[in-house]
């Protein structure tokens, strides 16, 4: 009977080995402010959710309370909103989700969240833009083109031929502004006609844009291609180059150029999140913020109070964090943001 | 009989079937090639799971993928049926293991990784999992384990065809037909296949209220295969053996649940040749290999106008000798040379990168056969440059009849890839190569009961950190891989069986369970919340069961697959729920004459229709079923052998 000991030696030693095995494996459910609406003074989080994995969101804090929602959008409406929320806009009551990888815009009630309407029949849709007589531009990553969109009917109604990837878009002086990160430059159209009327030479990779006290429009620029990383001040009324401030450094990507709400102060991330007054000649040499280690992704100034928001992606398959900071810097707080915070709107 | 309580725990809780299921009908006669890999003899003390040729007849037009899903406990990772499938073993990622066609290495040098939907398992005659790293046998990227697809050649076998037809859900249709002369100094085969489906299942759209049925759009594959073999016996000491594979496969790439309708496509074609020179000499075998491989990758998007297209070479030059010293011992001394070059629209130039690797392994055995121990180590250099010199030491010893225990640890390392180190942009040419060390210990038991009950069961425990593990991450605009992680990986694995075999009737319960921990041991930034938490789709937990019941040439099985928790974040907040999936099988031999046999298999997968994704956003279909019918025509040598 010696062999039959030998079997129930090594079945005992499976089953403890077995035993010993045991670690839980079914997660904390997520602990996060639940049946909340967008209501009053407050900031929507853009959260771009994983390529392909239709994890994107829309989160929604409130100052006040310091509550934040990390899903407005699931919540309201019980499915997941869709693939890569690249932006958001908010016009006449209503938010204009632009879902990149979904290829639609869905447009809710800026409250409740609740779907009303989705856009169709782009290719793949970065930023939003009314502009004016019950329409609005869509730019787009490929396709060469920028859309236009009808308000009332939701559906595309044409297209502005744009060759490369178009990226915000601005309006000004009764024009569009539209940079494109493919091309050195930054294209003006006429919303009356939807026809590029002109264009402003810059550097390479122009992404993201803003306006100042002055009715200016700035331009943030990576270089590249034998062009400088630069700032570029624009007069949009004579569509001309006003000023431009190279950025120096070794390892440089400046975008997410954001400016507060009494458009004095730039703000953008660029590494390490950077500020800069509209009137200097020079690109400051310290951080404003540092980023710590810090995966910065997100830059948002509420233009009420002038209060920083800054979005760390972390490593972009975890939840996302968002710190608050009073306009000196003094950090006010943080809280839990949903897959990868990419912006903020402030309403 | 009694069944002690443990066996019964442990079919309750347990996994799979090692042993065939019946004797073949015909007894294999003369010669038959020795072609050991090194795995065969400088193996002590690693486990190991050989798939013969009874478990192959069930995945004959199946993919690698669905094979090792099946039989073994590797993870899949599985982005639907037909889609790209990339292997997790132990805890480990996509290019940690290593897939080896008669011995060489066939992973892309862009990224590491073997499509697995891509290989036909039937491609080979064997397939052997190796548990663990073994670093030093196989060199890069041989960190979780490696899969060997191997041919069994037997000489003077006479003419052989084989053919078999599939159909199945979906407008899934395969068909594959074999034709080989074996004699007694040659053998030549040539094997072609097909397979094709619409795809086009449904299922139930989880991310939508109310779940809606939906059908898979943007699915359909075809892939067609030829393989063509010769085997020389030159003289009484050196064979020669030659290879080719040739393979087409054209896929729609299907959209996830959440993004806009796809209409991409994914074009792969790839040349393999090999050849083997072998000499047997008294007290020396002597190798020498080579093998040329060219695989193409065609990508296009039409709605957002993209395109990409890859292109990669790998040459493959080994030379090797197994010297037996004494009865006991032996020694293997080799050197491989591998050459890549690479061109991708994501790269600035023509890349190429050179490898030269010296290894050397060593056996001893007791007298007695009842215990052995082996050490190997590789050096290897890539672009002249040293990476880190890898060994690996094993041992096993029978403590009884019916007990034996193994044991194994070693250096493990993958050096980054061109992806890795080129990618324009984000690509590191500074990246270091991951390494780490890992090693097991595994207790088997093997007996017959009183009776006709037999039982057999195995469980290993297995550890490994990996360090300077590579990820990509966002660096300002663009991604870049980086050398962030350290990964610590752990678990153990269980298997058991019962048999109750009678005259012509067979009874089989086979269980096997895996638990894995694999968790990153290192903050990749100030607020990382992944710290000793579980790697993203890997599960904790999984296992599969089955009871197998045959009659003669009539067997019926019915099986269930578990898959745990897969997190889909980092922080393991979020995550994909568990399934359970119930499959049957019946096979049976519906015809048999003189040389001859028809044989007739149904399968039916996921019965309960549960409704499941393995990847996030990637559904898979519910019930699906496939019947397949297998010919096989043996025509001996007519004139008996002379002697040899």
């Amino acid at each position: 009977m010696k062999r039959i000991h030998f079997v129930h030696a090594a079945g005992a030693a499976t089953m403890l080995l077995l035993l010993a095995a045991c670690h839980k494996d079914k997660p904390e459910p997520p602990v996060q402010g639940q049946g909340q609406t967008a209501t009053g003074h407050g900031v929507y989080i853009t959260n771009e959710g994983n390529f392909q994995w239709g994890n994107a969101s829309v989160g929604w804090y409130d100052p006040a309370t310091g509550q934040a929602t990390e899903d407005l959008y699931a919540a309201a409406n019980g499915t997941g909103m869709g693939d890569v929320c690249q932006s958001m806009c908010l016009h006449d009551g209503k938010a204009y989700i632009v879902l990149n990888n979904s290829a639609k815009v869905t447009v809710v009630d800026a409250e409740t969240f609740v779907a009303t309407a989705t856009i169709t029949g782009f290719s793949s849709p970065r930023y939003f833009l009314p502009v004016g007589n019950g329409k609005a531009y869509v730019t787009e990553m490929s396709g060469n083109k920028v859309r236009v969109v009808d308000l009332n009917t939701s559906t595309i109604i044409g297209s502005i031929a744009c060759a490369g990837v178009t990226q915000e878009l601005a309006l000004a002086a009764g024009k569009v502004f539209i940079t494109n990160e493919s091309k050195p430059y930054v294209y003006v159209v006429d919303p009356a006609t939807d026809a590029i009327t002109d264009s402003v030479a810059v550097s390479r990779g122009g992404g993201t844009l803003t306006s100042d006290a002055d009715g200016m429009l700035w331009v943030a620029c990576t270089g590249g291609g034998g062009t400088p990383a630069a700032l570029y001040r624009i007069d949009p009324q004579t569509v001309e180059v006003a000023n431009t401030v190279p950025i120096p450094g070794p390892r440089i990507s400046p975008w997410r150029l954001r400016a507060n709400g009494t458009g004095d102060t730039l703000y953008l991330l660029n590494g390490d999140v950077y500020r800069l007054s509209i009137t200097d000649a020079a690109f400051p040499s310290a951080a404003f913020i540092p980023a710590n280690g810090r995966n910065l992704y997100g830059l948002g100034i509420d233009p009420l109070d002038g209060n920083i928001y800054v979005a760390d992606a972390i490593d972009y398959v975890q939840r996302g964090k968002v710190y608050q900071y009073a306009a000196n810097g003094a950090e006010v707080g943080n809280f839990l943001a949903g897959r990868i915070p990419n912006g903020f709107v402030f309403r | 009989m009694r069944l002690p309580l443990w066996v019964v725990a442990l079919g309750l809780l347990a996994a799979k079937g090692a042993s065939g299921q019946g004797a073949p009908d015909t007894v294999m006669l003369h010669s038959v090639v020795i072609q050991a890999p090194r795995l065969s003899d400088f193996t002590s003390g690693i486990k190991m799971q050989v798939l013969d040729s009874s478990t192959m007849a069930h995945y004959r037009t199946a993919s690698l993928g669905d094979l090792l899903r099946g039989e073994s406990p590797v993870f899949i990772k599985n982005y639907g049926p037909g889609s790209l499938a990339t292997a997790s073993f132990r805890g480990s990622g996509a290019g940690h293991t290593a897939i080896l066609w008669n011995g060489f290495n066939i992973g892309s040098p862009m990224n590491g990784q073997v499509d697995l939907s891509l290989v036909p398992a039937g491609i080979a005659d064997q397939v052997r999992v190796q548990y663990g790293g073994a670093g030093a046998l196989w060199g890069s990227g041989a960190v979780g384990g490696a899969v060997q697809l191997n041919d069994q050649p037997v000489f003077s076998r006479g003419l052989t065809v084989d053919a078999g037809a599939s159909l199945g859900s979906f407008g899934d249709n395969r068909q594959q037909m074999l034709a080989e002369w074996s004699g007694a100094k040659w053998i030549s085969s040539i094997s072609a296949y097909r397979s094709a489906a619409r795809n086009n299942f449904e299922y139930r759209n989880l991310e939508l209220r109310g779940s809606p049925l939906e059908r898979q759009q943007n699915a359909e594959f075809r892939q067609n295969g030829l393989v063509a073999a010769t085997h020389l016996r030159i003289n009484e000491g050196q064979q020669l053996h030659l290879h080719y594979w040739y393979q087409h496969n054209d896929r729609q790439v299907p959209a996830t649940l959440l993004q806009a309708a796809s209409t991409a496509e994914q074009r792969d074609a790839s040349h393999r040749a090999t050849a083997e020179w072998q000499r047997n000499g008294a007290r020396a075998n002597s190798y020498v290999r080579a093998g040329w491989f060219d695989d193409r990758l065609d990508w296009h998007g039409a709605a957002t106008d993209s395109a990409a297209q890859n292109r990669s070479r790998t040459f493959i030059a080994e030379a090797e000798m197994r010297l037996r010293i004494s009865s006991t011992q032996r020694i293997d001394l080799g050197v491989n040379n591998t050459w890549a070059d690479a061109i991708s629209d994501g790269y600035p130039n023509r890349l190429h990168q050179n490898r030269t690797a010296a290894f050397a392994a060593y056996r001893i055995g007791s007298r007695d056969q009842r215990s052995s121990a082996m050490a190997s180590v590789r050096q290897e250099m890539v672009g002249g440059v040293p990476v880190p010199f890898t060994w690996t030491v094993g041992g096993e010893h029978a403590i009884a009849k019916v007990l034996s225990v193994k044991a194994n640890a070693s250096r493990l390392y993958r050096i980054p890839t061109f992806n890795d180190l080129y990618w324009v942009p984000g690509g590191d040419p500074g990246l270091l190569p991951e390494s780490g060390c890992g090693g097991e210990l595994g207790l088997h038991a093997k007996a017959g009961l009183s009776g006709d009950w037999a039982v057999h069961t195995e469980v290993t425990g297995f550890q490994r950190l990996m360090d300077n593990w590579i990820i990509w991450l966002p660096s300002g605009v663009y991604w870049s891989p980086r050398n962030l992680m350290n990964v610590w990986s752990r678990g153990v694995e269980a298997r058991g069986g019962i048999t109750w075999k009678k005259r012509r009737t067979t009874v089989k319960l086979d269980v096997m369970t895996n638990y894995v921990r694999s968790t990153n041991e290192r903050a990749k930034s100030a607020n990382d919340a992944s710290v000793g938490k579980q790697l993203i789709y890997v599960p904790m937990y999984s296992g599969h069961g089955r009871i197998t019941v045959g009659h003669g040439h009539v067997q019926a099985s019915v099986g269930t697959d578990y898959t745990g928790y897969r997190y889909t974040s980092t922080d393991n907040l979020d995550f994909l729920p568990p399934y359970w999936l119930l499959n049957a099988t019946v096979s049976c031999r519906i015809a048999k004459g003189r040389g001859y046999t028809v044989d007739l298999l149904a399968q039916g997968y996921n019965l309960l229709g549960e409704s499941y994704q393995v990847m996030l956003g990637r559904p898979m279909p519910l019930q699906s079923f496939n019947l397949g019918l297998q010919v096989h025509f043996n025509r001996p040598l007519r004139q008996p052998l002379h002697q040899e």
